[in-house]
Protein backbone atom coordinates (compact mmCIF):
# COMPACT_ATOMS: atom_id res chain seq x y z
CA UNK A 1 0.00 0.00 0.00
CA UNK A 2 1.02 3.52 -0.77
CA UNK A 3 2.38 4.91 2.09
CA UNK A 4 1.77 8.12 1.49
CA UNK A 5 -2.08 7.20 1.43
CA UNK A 6 -1.47 5.68 4.68
CA UNK A 7 -0.69 8.91 6.08
CA UNK A 8 -3.27 10.59 4.82
CA UNK A 9 -5.70 8.11 6.19
CA UNK A 10 -3.96 8.30 9.98
CA UNK A 11 -3.70 12.25 9.51
CA UNK A 12 -7.76 12.28 9.05
CA UNK A 13 -8.09 9.55 11.65
CA UNK A 14 -5.92 11.71 14.47
CA UNK A 15 -7.62 14.91 12.96
CA UNK A 16 -9.86 15.87 15.96
CA UNK A 17 -6.60 16.10 18.06
CA UNK A 18 -4.56 17.72 15.31
CA UNK A 19 -7.08 20.07 14.95
CA UNK A 20 -7.39 21.12 18.39
CA UNK A 21 -3.80 21.21 18.46
CA UNK A 22 -3.48 23.87 15.91
CA UNK A 23 -6.38 25.81 17.67
CA UNK A 24 -4.61 25.82 21.12
CA UNK A 25 -1.08 27.03 19.08
CA UNK A 26 -3.06 30.04 17.24
CA UNK A 27 -4.94 30.97 20.59
CA UNK A 28 -1.27 30.98 22.90
CA UNK A 29 0.34 32.74 19.98
CA UNK A 30 -2.51 35.30 19.43
CA UNK A 31 -2.97 35.74 23.83
CA UNK A 32 0.46 36.34 23.98
CA UNK A 33 0.75 38.25 20.80
CA UNK A 34 -1.75 40.85 23.02
CA UNK A 35 -0.40 40.46 26.33
CA UNK A 36 2.98 40.94 25.52
CA UNK A 37 2.41 44.02 23.04
CA UNK A 38 0.13 45.45 25.79
CA UNK A 39 2.92 44.46 28.83
CA UNK A 40 5.40 45.35 26.28
CA UNK A 41 4.00 49.21 26.27
CA UNK A 42 4.09 49.45 30.02
CA UNK A 43 7.10 48.61 30.17
CA UNK A 44 8.59 50.43 27.47
CA UNK A 45 6.96 53.92 29.24
CA UNK A 46 8.37 53.23 32.49
CA UNK A 47 11.60 52.74 30.54
CA UNK A 48 10.96 56.66 30.07
CA UNK A 49 9.66 57.35 33.53
CA UNK A 50 11.09 60.50 35.37
CA UNK A 51 11.80 58.61 38.55
CA UNK A 52 15.30 56.79 38.44
CA UNK A 53 14.71 53.62 40.63
CA UNK A 54 11.88 53.03 38.24
CA UNK A 55 14.00 53.36 34.90
CA UNK A 56 16.69 51.11 36.67
CA UNK A 57 13.89 48.35 37.78
CA UNK A 58 12.61 48.41 33.71
CA UNK A 59 16.07 47.93 32.36
CA UNK A 60 16.78 45.30 34.77
CA UNK A 61 13.57 43.87 33.28
CA UNK A 62 14.26 43.77 29.74
CA UNK A 63 17.97 42.34 30.09
CA UNK A 64 16.61 39.50 32.27
CA UNK A 65 14.22 38.21 30.05
CA UNK A 66 16.03 39.08 26.68
CA UNK A 67 18.90 37.15 28.63
CA UNK A 68 16.70 34.27 29.99
CA UNK A 69 15.90 31.44 27.66
CA UNK A 70 12.54 31.06 27.78
CA UNK A 71 12.54 27.20 28.22
CA UNK A 72 14.09 27.89 31.05
CA UNK A 73 11.66 30.59 32.37
CA UNK A 74 8.99 27.78 31.61
CA UNK A 75 10.34 24.93 33.02
CA UNK A 76 11.05 26.89 36.44
CA UNK A 77 7.42 27.82 36.77
CA UNK A 78 5.81 24.34 35.45
CA UNK A 79 8.44 21.87 37.47
CA UNK A 80 10.31 23.98 39.94
CA UNK A 81 7.33 25.81 41.59
CA UNK A 82 5.31 23.11 42.28
CA UNK A 83 7.81 22.60 45.28
CA UNK A 84 6.68 25.48 47.09
CA UNK A 85 3.31 24.52 46.81
CA UNK A 86 2.23 26.35 43.32
CA UNK A 87 0.71 24.31 40.85
CA UNK A 88 -0.36 26.16 37.12
CA UNK A 89 -1.55 24.51 34.40
CA UNK A 90 0.54 24.46 31.05
CA UNK A 91 -1.51 26.72 29.43
CA UNK A 92 -1.27 29.44 32.52
CA UNK A 93 2.42 28.74 32.36
CA UNK A 94 2.97 29.14 28.96
CA UNK A 95 1.11 32.33 28.72
CA UNK A 96 2.45 33.96 32.07
CA UNK A 97 6.56 33.07 30.29
CA UNK A 98 5.87 33.65 26.61
CA UNK A 99 4.16 36.99 27.95
CA UNK A 100 7.37 38.00 30.28
CA UNK A 101 9.83 37.08 27.60
CA UNK A 102 7.83 39.04 24.71
CA UNK A 103 7.04 42.05 26.71
CA UNK A 104 10.71 42.13 27.40
CA UNK A 105 11.24 42.20 23.41
CA UNK A 106 9.04 44.24 22.45
CA UNK A 107 10.17 47.16 25.31
CA UNK A 108 13.43 47.08 23.44
CA UNK A 109 12.09 47.49 19.88
CA UNK A 110 10.12 50.58 21.19
CA UNK A 111 12.87 51.67 22.96
CA UNK A 112 15.19 51.07 19.63
CA UNK A 113 12.38 53.18 17.83
CA UNK A 114 12.84 55.92 20.59
CA UNK A 115 16.71 56.66 19.74
CA UNK A 116 15.51 57.28 16.17
CA UNK A 117 12.87 60.27 17.28
CA UNK A 118 13.41 63.80 16.59
CA UNK A 119 14.36 65.18 20.09
CA UNK A 120 13.13 68.98 18.78
CA UNK A 121 9.91 67.73 18.34
CA UNK A 122 9.33 66.75 21.86
CA UNK A 123 10.44 69.92 22.78
CA UNK A 124 8.35 71.96 20.88
CA UNK A 125 5.51 70.21 22.88
CA UNK A 126 6.81 70.58 26.03
CA UNK A 127 7.60 74.25 25.00
CA UNK A 128 3.62 74.34 23.53
CA UNK A 129 2.53 73.66 26.93
CA UNK A 130 1.60 69.39 27.07
CA UNK A 131 2.29 67.95 30.07
CA UNK A 132 4.70 64.87 30.02
CA UNK A 133 1.69 62.24 29.44
CA UNK A 134 -0.05 63.55 26.75
CA UNK A 135 3.63 63.95 25.12
CA UNK A 136 3.93 60.38 25.56
CA UNK A 137 0.85 59.36 23.97
CA UNK A 138 0.19 62.15 20.89
CA UNK A 139 3.95 62.39 20.16
CA UNK A 140 6.05 59.67 21.16
CA UNK A 141 3.78 56.89 21.07
CA UNK A 142 2.79 56.86 17.75
CA UNK A 143 5.88 57.36 16.40
CA UNK A 144 7.60 54.92 18.09
CA UNK A 145 4.70 51.96 17.24
CA UNK A 146 4.92 53.18 13.65
CA UNK A 147 8.66 53.21 13.49
CA UNK A 148 8.78 49.48 15.29
CA UNK A 149 5.78 47.80 12.75
CA UNK A 150 8.39 45.57 11.11
CA UNK A 151 10.17 44.51 14.50
CA UNK A 152 6.79 44.12 15.93
CA UNK A 153 4.99 41.93 13.39
CA UNK A 154 8.14 39.92 13.20
CA UNK A 155 7.54 39.05 16.93
CA UNK A 156 3.97 37.80 16.15
CA UNK A 157 5.23 35.66 13.60
CA UNK A 158 8.26 34.66 16.49
CA UNK A 159 5.41 34.00 18.78
CA UNK A 160 3.67 31.03 16.48
CA UNK A 161 7.44 29.37 15.87
CA UNK A 162 8.07 29.51 19.92
CA UNK A 163 4.76 28.44 21.29
CA UNK A 164 5.65 25.03 20.09
CA UNK A 165 8.16 24.91 22.83
CA UNK A 166 5.26 24.77 24.84
CA UNK A 167 4.95 20.96 24.35
CA UNK A 168 7.72 20.45 26.94
CA UNK A 169 5.06 21.45 29.42
CA UNK A 170 2.64 18.82 28.61
CA UNK A 171 0.81 22.09 26.37
CA UNK A 172 -1.27 19.83 23.73
CA UNK A 173 -0.20 22.56 20.87
CA UNK A 174 0.00 21.48 17.50
CA UNK A 175 3.04 19.99 17.38
CA UNK A 176 2.81 17.64 20.35
CA UNK A 177 0.00 15.87 18.46
CA UNK A 178 2.23 15.77 15.13
CA UNK A 179 4.42 13.94 17.61
CA UNK A 180 1.83 11.79 18.98
CA UNK A 181 0.77 11.16 15.61
CA UNK A 182 4.65 10.23 14.53
CA UNK A 183 4.75 7.97 17.63
CA UNK A 184 1.71 5.70 16.57
CA UNK A 185 2.84 5.40 12.66
CA UNK A 186 6.36 6.03 13.05
CA UNK A 187 5.96 8.09 9.87
CA UNK A 188 8.97 10.65 11.43
CA UNK A 189 9.68 12.38 8.31
CA UNK A 190 6.26 12.54 6.60
CA UNK A 191 4.50 14.05 9.91
CA UNK A 192 7.53 16.34 10.78
CA UNK A 193 6.59 17.64 7.04
CA UNK A 194 3.65 18.20 7.56
CA UNK A 195 4.20 20.12 10.61
CA UNK A 196 7.05 21.87 8.74
CA UNK A 197 4.71 22.90 5.94
CA UNK A 198 1.48 23.93 8.28
CA UNK A 199 4.23 26.55 10.16
CA UNK A 200 5.36 27.60 7.13
CA UNK A 201 1.87 28.41 5.81
CA UNK A 202 0.81 29.79 8.72
CA UNK A 203 3.75 32.00 8.79
CA UNK A 204 2.98 33.20 5.00
CA UNK A 205 -0.40 34.56 6.01
CA UNK A 206 1.24 36.64 8.98
CA UNK A 207 4.07 37.78 6.48
CA UNK A 208 1.07 39.36 3.98
CA UNK A 209 -0.95 41.01 7.06
CA UNK A 210 2.12 42.30 8.45
CA UNK A 211 2.98 43.84 5.11
CA UNK A 212 -0.73 45.46 4.81
CA UNK A 213 0.13 46.37 8.45
CA UNK A 214 3.43 48.17 7.68
CA UNK A 215 1.94 50.35 4.43
CA UNK A 216 -0.90 51.25 6.11
CA UNK A 217 0.82 53.21 9.14
CA UNK A 218 4.38 54.40 8.35
CA UNK A 219 5.24 57.51 8.98
CA UNK A 220 5.42 59.54 5.98
CA UNK A 221 8.66 60.43 5.20
CA UNK A 222 10.48 57.90 6.65
CA UNK A 223 11.08 55.55 4.19
CA UNK A 224 10.99 57.78 0.98
CA UNK A 225 13.56 60.41 1.59
CA UNK A 226 11.77 64.19 1.19
CA UNK A 227 13.98 65.08 -1.18
CA UNK A 228 13.20 62.74 -3.62
CA UNK A 229 9.59 63.99 -3.82
CA UNK A 230 9.91 67.19 -3.52
CA UNK A 231 13.36 68.75 -5.11
CA UNK A 232 12.80 72.25 -3.67
CA UNK A 233 13.05 70.58 -0.26
CA UNK A 234 16.20 72.14 1.61
CA UNK B 1 4.33 99.06 28.13
CA UNK B 2 7.25 95.60 28.31
CA UNK B 3 6.00 92.54 27.39
CA UNK B 4 9.08 90.83 29.14
CA UNK B 5 11.33 92.70 31.67
CA UNK B 6 14.40 90.85 32.23
CA UNK B 7 16.99 91.71 34.55
CA UNK B 8 20.08 90.21 35.66
CA UNK B 9 19.40 86.82 34.17
CA UNK B 10 21.92 84.20 34.75
CA UNK B 11 22.46 81.04 33.86
CA UNK B 12 25.37 78.33 33.87
CA UNK B 13 25.26 74.88 33.07
CA UNK B 14 27.44 72.88 36.16
CA UNK B 15 30.58 75.35 35.88
CA UNK B 16 29.99 76.90 32.41
CA UNK B 17 28.67 80.33 32.91
CA UNK B 18 26.39 81.21 29.59
CA UNK B 19 24.02 84.06 30.46
CA UNK B 20 26.21 86.13 32.88
CA UNK B 21 23.34 89.07 34.12
CA UNK B 22 21.26 89.83 30.67
CA UNK B 23 19.28 93.09 30.60
CA UNK B 24 16.64 92.88 28.22
CA UNK B 25 13.18 94.50 27.24
CA UNK B 26 10.64 93.67 25.17
CA UNK B 27 7.38 95.75 24.46
CA UNK B 28 4.22 95.17 23.01
CA UNK B 29 3.96 95.19 19.32
CA UNK B 30 7.92 95.34 18.80
CA UNK B 31 10.06 92.87 16.64
CA UNK B 32 13.05 92.41 19.04
CA UNK B 33 16.24 90.63 17.26
CA UNK B 34 19.14 89.42 19.09
CA UNK B 35 22.17 88.75 17.28
CA UNK B 36 25.54 87.56 18.25
CA UNK B 37 27.93 84.77 17.66
CA UNK B 38 27.14 81.38 18.30
CA UNK B 39 27.24 79.73 21.46
CA UNK B 40 27.32 83.01 22.70
CA UNK B 41 23.45 81.81 24.63
CA UNK B 42 20.74 83.55 22.72
CA UNK B 43 19.30 79.52 22.76
CA UNK B 44 19.33 79.46 26.46
CA UNK B 45 18.00 83.08 26.56
CA UNK B 46 15.47 82.25 24.76
CA UNK B 47 14.82 78.82 26.65
CA UNK B 48 14.86 80.74 30.04
CA UNK B 49 12.00 83.09 28.64
CA UNK B 50 9.57 79.93 28.86
CA UNK B 51 11.19 77.89 31.08
CA UNK B 52 12.45 75.16 29.09
CA UNK B 53 15.95 76.03 30.94
CA UNK B 54 15.77 76.98 34.88
CA UNK B 55 17.20 79.92 34.87
CA UNK B 56 19.89 80.36 37.86
CA UNK B 57 19.55 84.02 39.10
CA UNK B 58 17.70 87.26 37.68
CA UNK B 59 14.67 87.89 36.84
CA UNK B 60 12.24 87.82 33.96
CA UNK B 61 8.72 89.48 34.80
CA UNK B 62 6.21 88.55 31.89
CA UNK B 63 3.17 90.87 31.55
CA UNK B 64 4.84 92.89 34.97
CA UNK B 65 4.78 89.47 36.50
CA UNK B 66 7.83 87.15 37.69
CA UNK B 67 7.90 83.81 35.91
CA UNK B 68 10.68 82.49 38.07
CA UNK B 69 11.35 80.59 40.67
CA UNK B 70 8.42 77.73 41.79
CA UNK B 71 5.17 78.58 42.32
CA UNK B 72 4.66 79.67 38.81
CA UNK B 73 2.15 77.86 36.22
CA UNK B 74 4.98 77.03 34.00
CA UNK B 75 2.45 75.13 31.45
CA UNK B 76 -0.46 77.76 31.31
CA UNK B 77 3.09 80.27 30.82
CA UNK B 78 4.46 78.45 27.91
CA UNK B 79 0.62 78.35 26.50
CA UNK B 80 1.06 82.15 25.59
CA UNK B 81 4.36 81.95 24.38
CA UNK B 82 4.68 80.89 21.13
CA UNK B 83 7.89 78.80 20.18
CA UNK B 84 9.88 78.52 16.88
CA UNK B 85 12.21 76.31 16.39
CA UNK B 86 15.17 76.60 13.80
CA UNK B 87 14.68 72.86 13.09
CA UNK B 88 10.73 73.72 12.35
CA UNK B 89 10.20 71.18 15.04
CA UNK B 90 6.65 69.54 13.28
CA UNK B 91 4.90 66.87 14.70
CA UNK B 92 5.90 64.60 11.46
CA UNK B 93 3.55 61.60 12.08
CA UNK B 94 0.62 64.53 11.81
CA UNK B 95 -0.76 66.15 8.61
CA UNK B 96 -0.47 70.28 8.41
CA UNK B 97 -3.90 70.64 9.88
CA UNK B 98 -2.96 68.30 12.77
CA UNK B 99 0.03 69.50 13.88
CA UNK B 100 -1.92 73.01 14.06
CA UNK B 101 -4.75 71.94 16.38
CA UNK B 102 -2.76 69.74 18.09
CA UNK B 103 -2.53 71.91 20.90
CA UNK B 104 -5.99 73.89 20.44
CA UNK B 105 -7.66 70.60 20.83
CA UNK B 106 -5.76 68.85 24.10
CA UNK B 107 -4.92 72.02 26.02
CA UNK B 108 -7.93 74.40 25.18
CA UNK B 109 -10.23 71.85 25.18
CA UNK B 110 -11.76 72.99 21.72
CA UNK B 111 -13.75 70.75 19.41
CA UNK B 112 -12.87 69.04 16.50
CA UNK B 113 -14.79 70.99 13.93
CA UNK B 114 -13.70 74.50 16.14
CA UNK B 115 -10.22 73.90 16.40
CA UNK B 116 -9.86 72.92 12.71
CA UNK B 117 -11.74 76.28 12.06
CA UNK B 118 -9.54 78.21 13.67
CA UNK B 119 -6.16 76.35 12.58
CA UNK B 120 -7.69 76.89 8.62
CA UNK B 121 -8.11 80.37 9.49
CA UNK B 122 -4.07 81.06 10.41
CA UNK B 123 -3.00 78.69 7.66
CA UNK B 124 -4.33 80.37 5.36
CA UNK B 125 -3.15 83.92 6.39
CA UNK B 126 0.35 82.33 5.80
CA UNK B 127 -0.96 80.78 2.36
CA UNK B 128 -0.73 77.38 3.52
CA UNK B 129 -4.33 76.19 3.57
CA UNK B 130 -4.21 74.20 0.56
CA UNK B 131 -1.37 71.88 1.95
CA UNK B 132 -3.41 71.04 5.32
CA UNK B 133 -3.68 67.46 4.72
CA UNK B 134 -0.15 67.10 3.82
CA UNK B 135 2.64 65.55 6.13
CA UNK B 136 5.55 67.80 7.13
CA UNK B 137 8.16 65.23 5.00
CA UNK B 138 6.27 66.67 2.00
CA UNK B 139 6.67 70.07 2.66
CA UNK B 140 9.54 72.29 1.84
CA UNK B 141 11.81 73.94 4.76
CA UNK B 142 10.22 77.72 3.83
CA UNK B 143 6.86 75.57 4.37
CA UNK B 144 7.55 73.79 6.95
CA UNK B 145 8.43 77.42 9.01
CA UNK B 146 5.27 78.69 7.82
CA UNK B 147 3.34 75.69 9.19
CA UNK B 148 5.11 76.39 12.46
CA UNK B 149 4.16 79.23 12.91
CA UNK B 150 0.92 79.09 12.15
CA UNK B 151 0.66 76.41 14.73
CA UNK B 152 2.23 79.21 17.03
CA UNK B 153 -0.39 81.87 16.14
CA UNK B 154 -3.38 79.34 16.46
CA UNK B 155 -2.96 79.36 19.92
CA UNK B 156 -3.11 83.17 20.10
CA UNK B 157 -0.13 83.71 22.29
CA UNK B 158 0.92 87.41 23.70
CA UNK B 159 4.36 86.61 22.21
CA UNK B 160 6.52 84.33 19.91
CA UNK B 161 10.25 83.34 19.89
CA UNK B 162 12.06 82.75 17.14
CA UNK B 163 15.05 80.69 17.62
CA UNK B 164 17.07 81.04 14.26
CA UNK B 165 14.11 81.00 12.24
CA UNK B 166 16.19 80.92 8.92
CA UNK B 167 19.34 79.09 9.69
CA UNK B 168 18.06 76.05 8.25
CA UNK B 169 16.50 77.57 5.12
CA UNK B 170 18.08 78.88 1.66
CA UNK B 171 18.10 82.85 1.13
CA UNK B 172 14.98 82.85 -1.35
CA UNK B 173 13.26 80.86 1.57
CA UNK B 174 14.67 83.10 4.68
CA UNK B 175 13.06 86.25 2.61
CA UNK B 176 9.70 84.98 2.51
CA UNK B 177 9.87 84.08 6.63
CA UNK B 178 11.18 88.12 6.90
CA UNK B 179 8.32 89.12 4.82
CA UNK B 180 5.87 87.26 6.61
CA UNK B 181 7.81 88.36 9.79
CA UNK B 182 7.26 92.19 8.54
CA UNK B 183 3.44 91.09 7.87
CA UNK B 184 2.81 89.76 11.40
CA UNK B 185 4.85 92.95 12.56
CA UNK B 186 2.15 95.35 10.90
CA UNK B 187 -0.65 93.33 12.79
CA UNK B 188 0.87 93.84 16.25
CA UNK B 189 2.39 90.63 17.16
CA UNK B 190 5.39 90.98 19.60
CA UNK B 191 8.08 88.96 18.65
CA UNK B 192 11.40 88.11 19.80
CA UNK B 193 14.01 86.82 17.22
CA UNK B 194 17.58 85.26 17.74
CA UNK B 195 19.28 85.05 14.70
CA UNK B 196 23.02 85.63 12.92
CA UNK B 197 21.39 85.88 9.65
CA UNK B 198 22.58 89.51 8.99
CA UNK B 199 20.65 90.21 5.55
CA UNK B 200 17.68 88.59 7.87
CA UNK B 201 17.88 90.60 10.51
CA UNK B 202 18.15 93.67 8.54
CA UNK B 203 14.82 92.68 6.91
CA UNK B 204 12.83 92.79 9.86
CA UNK B 205 14.28 95.45 12.27
CA UNK B 206 16.22 98.39 12.23
CA UNK B 207 17.79 97.86 15.90
CA UNK B 208 19.32 94.78 17.27
CA UNK B 209 20.85 94.05 20.20
CA UNK B 210 24.29 91.95 20.28
CA UNK B 211 25.00 88.90 22.63
CA UNK B 212 28.45 88.18 23.31
CA UNK B 213 29.91 86.33 26.26
CA UNK B 214 26.58 86.10 27.93
CA UNK B 215 25.94 89.71 28.40
CA UNK B 216 24.25 91.98 26.09
CA UNK B 217 27.53 94.45 24.48
CA UNK B 218 25.00 96.81 22.90
CA UNK B 219 21.87 97.93 21.46
CA UNK B 220 21.87 99.92 18.33
CA UNK B 221 20.91 100.60 14.67
CA UNK B 222 21.95 97.24 12.44
CA UNK B 223 24.34 99.99 10.24
CA UNK B 224 26.08 101.29 13.09
CA UNK B 225 27.06 97.58 14.52
CA UNK B 226 27.98 96.93 11.20
CA UNK B 227 30.15 100.01 10.15
CA UNK B 228 33.29 99.24 11.52
CA UNK B 229 32.18 99.51 15.30
CA UNK B 230 34.47 100.11 18.45
CA UNK B 231 34.21 96.66 19.99
CA UNK B 232 36.57 94.16 18.57
CA UNK B 233 33.65 90.77 18.56
CA UNK B 234 31.23 93.06 17.06
CA UNK B 235 33.45 94.14 14.37
CA UNK B 236 35.05 90.28 13.92
CA UNK B 237 30.65 89.20 13.95
CA UNK B 238 29.80 91.50 10.70
CA UNK B 239 32.93 90.23 9.13
CA UNK B 240 32.45 86.93 9.27
CA UNK B 241 29.38 86.59 8.28
CA UNK B 242 29.28 88.84 5.55
CA UNK B 243 32.20 86.29 3.90
CA UNK B 244 29.42 83.87 5.09
CA UNK B 245 26.34 84.34 3.11
N1 LIG C 1 21.64 71.74 28.22
C1 LIG C 1 22.91 72.17 28.19
N2 LIG C 1 23.84 71.59 28.97
C2 LIG C 1 25.11 72.03 28.96
N3 LIG C 1 25.56 73.05 28.22
C3 LIG C 1 24.69 73.68 27.41
C4 LIG C 1 23.31 73.27 27.36
N4 LIG C 1 22.66 74.09 26.49
C5 LIG C 1 23.61 74.95 26.02
N5 LIG C 1 24.80 74.71 26.58
C6 LIG C 1 26.04 75.46 26.31
O1 LIG C 1 25.74 76.82 26.48
C7 LIG C 1 26.42 77.62 25.51
C8 LIG C 1 25.43 78.50 24.78
O2 LIG C 1 24.55 77.70 24.04
P1 LIG C 1 23.38 78.32 23.19
O3 LIG C 1 22.49 79.11 24.08
O4 LIG C 1 22.75 77.19 22.46
O5 LIG C 1 24.15 79.27 22.19
P2 LIG C 1 23.65 79.92 20.83
O6 LIG C 1 22.21 79.62 20.65
O7 LIG C 1 23.94 81.39 20.97
O8 LIG C 1 24.50 79.32 19.76
C9 LIG C 1 27.14 76.67 24.59
O9 LIG C 1 28.49 76.65 24.95
C10 LIG C 1 26.52 75.33 24.88
O10 LIG C 1 27.46 74.30 24.77
MG1 LIG D 1 21.22 78.46 19.23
Amino acid sequence: MNLWTAFGRDLIEQSPLILGGLRDSLLLTAIISLTGFFLGLVVFYLRHCPVALIRMITRGYISFFVGMPLIVLLFLMYYGLPQWGVRLTPFTVAVIGFTFNVAAYNAAYLTTAYQALDASELEAARAAGFRPFPIFRFITLPQVLRLSVPALTNQVIRNLKDSSVAFLIQFNDFFSRVQELAATNFMFFRSYLFAAIVYLLLVMILVLIARQVERRVMLPGVYTPPENLNPTAN
Amino acid sequence: MALFEIRSLRKQFNDHQVLKGVDLDVMEGEVKVVMGPSGCGKSTLLRCLNRLVEPCAGSIRFRGEEVTGSGVNVRALRQQIGFLFQQFALYRHLTVLDNTTLALRKLKGMKKQDAAERALHELDRLDMAGHAHKHPAHLSGGQKQRVALARALAMDPAVILLDEPTSALDPVMAREVAQLIRKLHSERVTMLCVTHDVEFASAIAERVTFLNQGLVQAEERLCVLQNNHEHPAIREFFMTEKRTP
